[in-house]
């Protein structure tokens, strides 16, 4: 098990590495931020069960938050991604909290209530935010440790940040699901009137989940910021949230490697086909009512079941499930 | 209250609407013993479980367990105070597997603060002992690793006992554990709550009556919702009311 999961870390980085080759540095770079964003909804999604549809105001907050501090500070990058990371987990827990207070749909449309009104006051408030037009001319500060400093101004280079970050991320993530929260969270997701009844706190458990999930958004947010030079308004609107629940569903929730996938899936289309044909978002649309009705489990799902035809065989369980034990031990449970 | 009484409730009511569901319950269970509840389906039996657990507000009365008050407390404090129920409808976790869902209420009684969720959830030995040692006693040790929703119905009510049992309950509350079970499988479940006789104090809903007369020590016989008769399961077995309510009725 032990081997199986450090040859996945292997092939992951090795994707990390040659995903810049593949597609453009730049989108490269998008690919890596938005598999973070993805990566934090799919905790709070795919392992505690609840959709949030306003993932962008985290996203966006942070965001805000670095350029403001680069543009006026000219804050250093680490300093810069810290306290992104910071604000988004401290709105998550003040958001969060009123939203947890309900389930199912009426959870959604509070994650989305708040998403709607922080949209309005950055597109309202302009002195700070630049309104509309964005909030421009955020330099992009070296990579700074002591007496070591690296410039980031080339993309590639500057994906070389984004794609360690990312995989910092990912382990942290990873850690985190394979505590005994990520057991926790499952409960939850699974049955959270059982799970209150062996003893979890479920309200607090949840809060617990979408603080994290503010967090990491919150950095990819500050990320995202020194991408192009600016904040535009759009990194906290409506459209932001959609485009991570999107990835989450498309490459598979529930497991660690969907939302990268999905994120991939999602920018490589819109880089490559948004060129030769503009009304590409139709393709997603398709992907997404394809995935919804018959592949559940999104791109991984996909991956699987190629993965066991190509092997030959009948379907094989995923590594990550329980191993179903054929029914001989049944014969055991009884005289 | 005597001093070897485990839980006392005092005057429970629960109305649901116009429909008084429990009418004044006064129950006294002591240490050590298997106290039964039975009943006619829609007595308030579930119902009274769910006043006792913190499921359900009572309208009137208190619960107090170990001599602490424990009306209205939360469900999830209750496991942590030493109480622990298993549902008349299998309520497990259906994705989980037979090993974690055992693993998350053991582990829930041993909280050990945010700092302890540094370490993987595998490292944790000791729930891990607990774990294997609750499966191990039901009889589910061979299907740890198999999904809870791809076991048997037997088996998952056996599962349903052990999460309950996987809190380490001071007071066990059993909710039709054979409920729905083939003529085998309620042997076996049946052997499974005798073997539990002795090592948990156990307040158990049990529909068959010649499995409740065998192995209780008292029993309530409630009736729309209040308790009508209460004794050793000889006296109960005497009583007319007893017999015209419940016996008579099903005749
Ligand atoms: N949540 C509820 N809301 C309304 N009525 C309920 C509720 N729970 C139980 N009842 C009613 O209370 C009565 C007692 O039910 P229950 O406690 O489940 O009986 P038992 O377990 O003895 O079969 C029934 O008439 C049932 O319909
Ligand atoms: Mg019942």
């Amino acid at each position: 098990m032990r081997r199986v999961a450090l040859i996945r870390f292997v092939l992951l980085v090795a994707a990390i590495v040659v995903l810049p080759f593949c597609v453009r540095p730049v989108v490269a770079s998008e690919i890596c931020i938005f598999a973070i964003a993805a990566m934090a909804l799919n905790l709070i999604f795919g392992y505690t069960g609840m959709l949030s549809f306003g993932q962008a105001t985290f996203f966006g907050l942070a965001a805000y938050t670095a350029g403001l501090m680069m543009i006026h500070w000219h804050a250093p990058l680490l300093a810069v991604l810290a306290a992104g990371t910071l604000v988004g987990g401290v709105a998550a827990a003040l958001i969060g909290y009123v939203c947890i207070q309900r389930v199912g749909t009426y959870f959604i449309m509070l994650t989305f209530g708040f998403n709607q009104m922080l949209y309005f006051i950055a597109y309202k408030w302009t002195a700070v935010t630049g309104g509309d037009d964005g909030l421009p001319g955020i330099p992009r500060p070296p990579f700074a440790v002591g007496p070591l400093s690296i410039s980031l101004d080339s993309s590639l280079r500057y994906y070389g940040f984004v794609a360690v970050s990312f995989l910092l991320a990912f382990y942290a993530m990873k850690r985190i699901v394979d505590s005994p929260l990520g057991v926790i969270f499952r409960a939850i997701r699974e049955n959270p009137g059982r799970a209150a009844a062996v003893g979890y706190d479920v309200k607090r458990y949840k809060w617990l989940a979408f603080t994290i999930a503010g967090a990491f958004t919150g950095g990819a947010g500050v990320l995202y910021s020194m991408m192009f030079g600016i904040v535009p308004l759009e990194s906290i609107s409506w459209i932001i949230s959609g485009d991570i629940v999107f990835m989450v569903l498309i490459g598979g929730i529930g497991n660690l490697y969907g939302p990268l996938l999905g994120a991939a899936a999602f920018k490589w289309l819109s880089e490559a086909i948004s060129v030769v044909w503009e009304r590409w978002p139709l393709i997603l649309g398709v992907a997404l009512v394809l995935v919804v009705l018959f592949l559940r489990g999104g791109l991984v799902e996909a991956f699987t079941r190629v993965r066991d035809i190509v092997a030959g065989g009948g379907p094989r369980p995923e590594p990550d499930e329980p191993v179903s034990v054929p029914d001989a031990a049944e014969s055991q449970a009884r005289p | 209250m005597s001093a070897d009484t485990i839980l006392r409730t005092d005057g429970l009511t629960c109305d649901f609407g116009a429909l008084r569901a429990v009418n004044h319950v006064s129950l006294d269970v002591k240490g050590g013993t298997l106290h039964s509840v039975i009943g006619p389906n829609g007595s308030g039996k579930t119902t009274l479980f769910n006043l006792i657990c913190g499921e359900v507000r009572p309208s009137a009365g208190r619960v107090y367990f170990e001599g602490r008050e424990v009306t209205g407390r939360a469900p999830h404090d209750l496991p942590h105070l030493g109480l622990a129920r298993c549902f008349q409808r299998t309520n497990v976790f259906p994705k989980l597997s037979v090993y974690e869902n055992v693993w998350a209420a053991v582990f829930a009684r041993r909280t050990p603060g945010v700092l302890g969720c540094v370490r993987r959830a595998g490292e944790f030995s000791d729930v891990d002992a607990d774990a294997r040692r609750v499966l191990a006693d039901v009889g589910l040790a061979a299907r740890s690793e198999a999904r809870a929703e791809t076991l048997s119905h037997g088996q998952q009510r056996a599962l349903e006992v052990a999460v309950a049992l996987a809190s380490s309950p001071r007071l066990l509350l059993l909710d039709e554990p054979t409920q729905g079970l083939a003529p085998e499988a309620t042997v076996q479940m049946t052997k499974l709550v005798q073997s539990l006789v002795g090592r948990y104090t156990i307040l158990l809903i049990e529909h068959k009556m010649r499995i409740v007369m065998s192995i209780s020590d008292r029993i309530s016989v409630m009736a729309f919702g209040e308790v009508i008769a209460e004794g050793t399961p000889d006296e109960v077995r005497d009583n007319r009311d007893v017999q015209r309510a419940y016996l008579g009725a099903r005749r």
